[in-house]
């Protein structure tokens, strides 16, 4: 008798920690929808949007020149005339500002493609690492020098390739290119550890034998359309 | 000894509805701090593009969504600092890109702020 009382209470007592446990745990899932926040700073370049965004393109063909307020930009590899784009865009434009904890998911570059070569090129991703204007560099002033192929391949933050064969990342012109990510160095400039000085990009084997061309309107286009942008998507508190 | 059982039986059960009023107590607690972890259908970097219409973004394309994101609501603000302006739509069930069209257009300025909530699965 007296055990089957001791089997029947410690029963009870299950049932009443089972009981619990179950409450428990429906209260937890109604009140744990499931949510998933995300911010987007989309920063856009056109001739409105202050001098703070930058975008040009450096010629080694006219080593002394500044070709800044160009409605278009250029990214060449040919034979002692290759060309480079840089472009800058100023994250303090985005209001509510970044945080700087903020966990950076994603950051795109966006230009938009005028003209594409007909063979498959790559293009290199740069961080710049010095301060430039739109209208005062030059191919001979740049941050990265003037060798070509510097800085190596191997330092670039990212790449995408450009051309109409089949296979390419981007073979047609009139839209925005895709891959340009650069959400690292990004995230760098948001937590501090980096600063922004742009980017720059470039043929990933300069000095072709064939001169290979890659066009993008730039923001004295006036176009809003075309207008480059950086678009970043982070998460304020992870 | 049948009264030592039931009341061992009777104690248990009441530690059982204590610990569930301290465990009620604690979940409360982190509530009121906001350091509860709300579960999120990903992680991942989702690509936020937005659709022009005469310099005035009319919607907002996100993609990148995991399957798992699949069957929720998408909720888009966009702000210039001058028009905000939102929208929602279902994600489809294997996720991939949704296009949310905003109830009213946002002129592009220099710098746009969208914030994107997905709701559920």
């Amino acid at each position: 008798m007296s055990a089957r009382w001791s089997r029947l209470s410690l029963i009870v007592a299950f049932a009443a920690l089972l009981g619990t446990t179950s409450a428990s745990a429906a209260s937890l899932s109604l009140s744990s929808q499931a949510l998933t926040p995300y911010r987007t700073c989309t920063i856009t370049a056109t001739p409105a949007t202050t001098t703070a965004l930058f975008d040009t393109t450096v010629r080694q063909g006219s080593a002394a020149s500044n070709f800044g307020t160009l409605t278009s930009t250029n990214v060449s590899s040919g034979s002692a005339i290759n060309q480079r784009a840089y472009l800058r865009f100023d994250l303090t434009t985005c209001s509510p500002a970044i945080p700087t904890t903020a966990v950076v998911r994603l950051a795109t570059l966006r230009i938009y493609l005028t003209a594409v070569p007909a063979a498959c090129r790559t293009i290199d991703v740069f961080a710049a690492t010095a301060s430039w204007t739109e209208t005062g560099i030059t191919w001979n002033n740049q941050p990265f020098g003037t060798a070509i192929n510097n800085p190596p391949t191997a330092s670039r933050s990212g790449s995408f390739t450009v051309g109409t064969p089949a296979g390419c990342q981007n073979q047609a012109t009139g839209v925005y290119l895709v891959g340009g990510t650069v959400t690292s160095d990004v995230a760098a400039f948001v937590a501090g550890s980096a600063t922004n000085f742009g980017w720059m990009l470039r043929d990933d084997t300069e000095g072709s034998a064939t001169t290979r061309t890659v066009t993008f309107s730039s923001k004295e286009l006036a176009t809003v359309g075309q207008a480059p942008q950086l678009v970043v998507t982070y998460v304020a508190v992870p | 000894m049948w009264r030592r059982t039931v009341g061992l039986g009777f104690l248990t059960a009441a530690c059982a509805v204590v610990g569930l009023a301290a465990s009620a107590a604690v979940s409360s607690e982190s509530l009121g701090a906001s350091t509860i972890s709300v579960p999120r259908c990903t992680a991942a970097g989702l690509s936020v593009l937005q659709n022009l219409a005469a310099g005035n973004v009319i919607s907002v394309t996100v993609s990148g969504l995991p399957a798992a994101c699949g069957g929720a609501t998408l909720q888009v603000t966009v702000n210039n600092g001058l028009t905000n302006s939102g929208g929602s739509a279902a994600i489809a069930a294997g996720g991939g890109a949704t296009t949310v069209t905003l109830a009213l257009p946002v002129a592009v300025t220099a710098s746009e702020q969208t914030d994107l909530v997905v709701v559920g699965p």
